[in-house]
């Protein structure tokens, strides 16, 4: 698995559509500027601005690494030579998603660390009315490569299934999307407004709540830009929700490619 | 042991709107350790289909396979198998070192071997100058001998290769025919597809026919040739002429024709039988379908 892991790595950094990402972190040298338009709040709109820019990032990342990695390699029949090797299925397809999470999480350092650079640099010439909670900013960087990282496990599960990166690459933008919103329809049912609707739409809604990755529950970012703090019951229940969910998406996946033929 | 033990082995592709290929029709086939093994038959005759089945890639419709014993479900199978895929590709982002760095700790080999068996088999195989480029710039023929590097490196005891000597110049084939009958020397079991049945005449000590997914017939290349005699070329100088002639007659008017001459007076030089090549023992039993 590890070995596995670290040519996805060296694939991952050899790739055009990393270097073509890459150029993306360019926008964070325009942000200090952008910021100061706003005269008012200006290390807030720093702050948005900055992880706006690393959500998009990461997000470009896990929906085209996450739904081409192991499509190509059964597209440009890699998977002979590697798969003929002693190799069990789900080892192979755990390094893979292995090499590609570990990536995710080094791009979020990097991220992290421009976020750190481009936020005190304007701090310093607009001194912001409230401190900054660097901590604050620290754990929902975290959390946004938690949740990327949970996008290319769904993005694995679409490739162990598909001959085309069509499903892989759509499919994985679809729930990305209905995950970061099932928790407001969740809350909009449940409020008065809601029990207007059938009972049928009510159902179904809870059960798309309970099945697809529910991606707000990782969204810290209100906590980081307004220094609001983050309740630790509330993130450790969301980390505890990451595993579980990425162990029963990647299970499945390698469930799938185990039982696929490779012809 | 058996190398390679086939036993039974049928494969029924199902494509959309409910076609279906019959790829494998009941396969029965036994190598036994240290023998070289051909696979003959033509385009579309199911060769590839028992070699991805042997190597795990695709499961049998019925029927079983085990290599050195051990069912091919298993990865375990592998283990003791250098795979040579039909057309190969390999990740084409890496170059061949680092590639055979990725196998070799795959077979678990211990850094210093591999760092000298990977020179060895890059030298042999005439990729050493190559080595550190990426195989995103190999050309065909060195992506193939990349797959014999690698189904070499780690000292297998059994290698089963899809077209071996495909894609490459003639200096490449002979060194693939070189490389098998080392192997054979070392003891080792190879099993290989191809279409070519010189390749089979030079190295095989057996060879099957496969056509349509059925194997046709299980033959010892040295019978085939002393079985197949289809005549004889018969050389004589004829009474009052000083230069030889040759004639040819079938194996059953050879006693009839042999004692004419001698009547008449001939001087009989040599009779040599003509023998059916492996290329018409093919075409005929391909040709009988
Ligand atoms: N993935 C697949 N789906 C459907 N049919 C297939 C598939 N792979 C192979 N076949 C069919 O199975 C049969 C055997 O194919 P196979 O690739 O094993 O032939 P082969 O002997 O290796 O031929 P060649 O000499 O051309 O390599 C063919 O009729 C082919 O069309
Ligand atoms: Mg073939």
């Amino acid at each position: 698995m590890k070995n596995v892991a670290i040519v996805t790595l060296k694939g991952i950094f050899r790739d055009r559509i990393f270097h073509g990402i890459l150029v993306n972190v360019a926008f964070f040298v325009l942000i200090p500027s952008i910021a100061t338009l706003s005269m008012r709040q200006v290390t807030e709109l720093s702050l948005t601005l900055s992880l706006s820019l690393v959500s998009f990032i990461l997000l470009l990342l896990s929906i085209f690494l996450g739904g081409t990695l192991l499509w190509k390699d059964i597209e440009r029949r890699y998977t002979y030579s590697v798969l003929g090797l002693p190799l069990t299925r789900g080892r192979y397809l755990l390094g893979k998603f292995a090499g590609t999470a570990i990536f995710t999480l080094f791009v979020s350092i990097v991220l992290g660390v421009a976020t750190y650079l481009v936020v005190s640099w304007v701090s310093i010439i607009y001194p912001p009315e409230r401190a900054i909670l660097w901590g604050n900013l620290t754990v929902c960087i975290l959390f946004e490569a938690l949740k990327y990282i949970l996008v290319i496990a769904v993005a694995f599960l679409f490739s162990s299934v598909s001959t085309s990166f069509f499903l892989p690459v759509f499919g994985t933008i679809s729930i990305f999307l209905a995950g970061n919103v099932t928790q407001q329809v969740y809350e909009y049912i449940h409020s008065a407004s809601g029990s207007a609707l059938s009972p049928l739409v009510c159902q179904v809604a809870v059960g798309l709540y309970y099945i697809l990755p529910n991606f707000s529950a990782f969204d810290l970012k209100v906590n980081a830009i307004y220094g609001i703090p983050i309740s630790l019951s509330g993130t450790l229940l969301t980390f505890v929700y990451f595993v579980l969910y990425a162990a029963i998406v990647l299970g499945l996946a390698v469930l799938v490619l185990s039982r696929r033929e490779m012809r | 042991m058996s190398a390679v033990s086939i036993h039974g082995l049928s494969k029924i592709f199902k494509g959309k709107r409910g076609t279906k290929v019959v790829a494998l029709r009941n396969l029965d086939l036994e190598i036994g350790a240290g023998e070289i093994f051909g696979f003959l038959g033509p385009n579309g005759a199911g060769k590839s289909t028992t070699i991805k089945t042997l190597m795990g890639l695709i499961t049998p419709t019925s029927g079983r396979a085990l290599i050195m014993g051990k069912d091919v479900s298993s990865p375990e199978a592998r283990r003791h198998v250098g795979f040579l895929p039909e057309n190969p590709a390999f990740y084409d982002y890496l170059s061949a070192a680092e590639y055979l760095t990725f196998v070799g700790r795959i077979f678990k080999m211990e850094a210093p071997q591999l760092e000298r068996k990977s020179e060895e088999v890059l030298k042999l195989l005439d990729l050493w100058d190559a080595r550190k480029r990426l195989m995103r710039g190999y050309s065909k023929g060195m992506v193939q001998r990349v797959g014999l590097a690698q189904a070499l490196l780690h000292d297998p005891d059994v290698y089963i290769l899809d077209e071996p000597m495909s894609g490459l110049d003639p200096i490449g084939r002979t060194l693939v025919k070189e490389i098998i009958q080392d192997l054979k020397q070392r003891g080792k079991s190879v099993f290989f597809s191809t279409h070519i049945t010189s390749d089979v005449e030079s190295v095989c000590d057996r060879v099957g026919v496969i056509v349509k997914g059925e194997m046709k017939c299980v033959r010892r290349v040295d019978e085939i040739a002393d079985g197949g005699i289809t005549g004889y070329e018969v050389r004589h100088i004829a009474t009052g002429s000083d230069s030889p002639e040759s004639i040819t007659v079938s194996t059953s008017d050879l006693p009839a024709i042999l004692s004419e001459l001698q009547s008449a007076g001939s001087h009989i030089l040599v009779v040599e039988p003509i023998r059916k090549n492996l290329e018409e023992f093919f075409v005929d039993i391909v040709r009988q379908e």
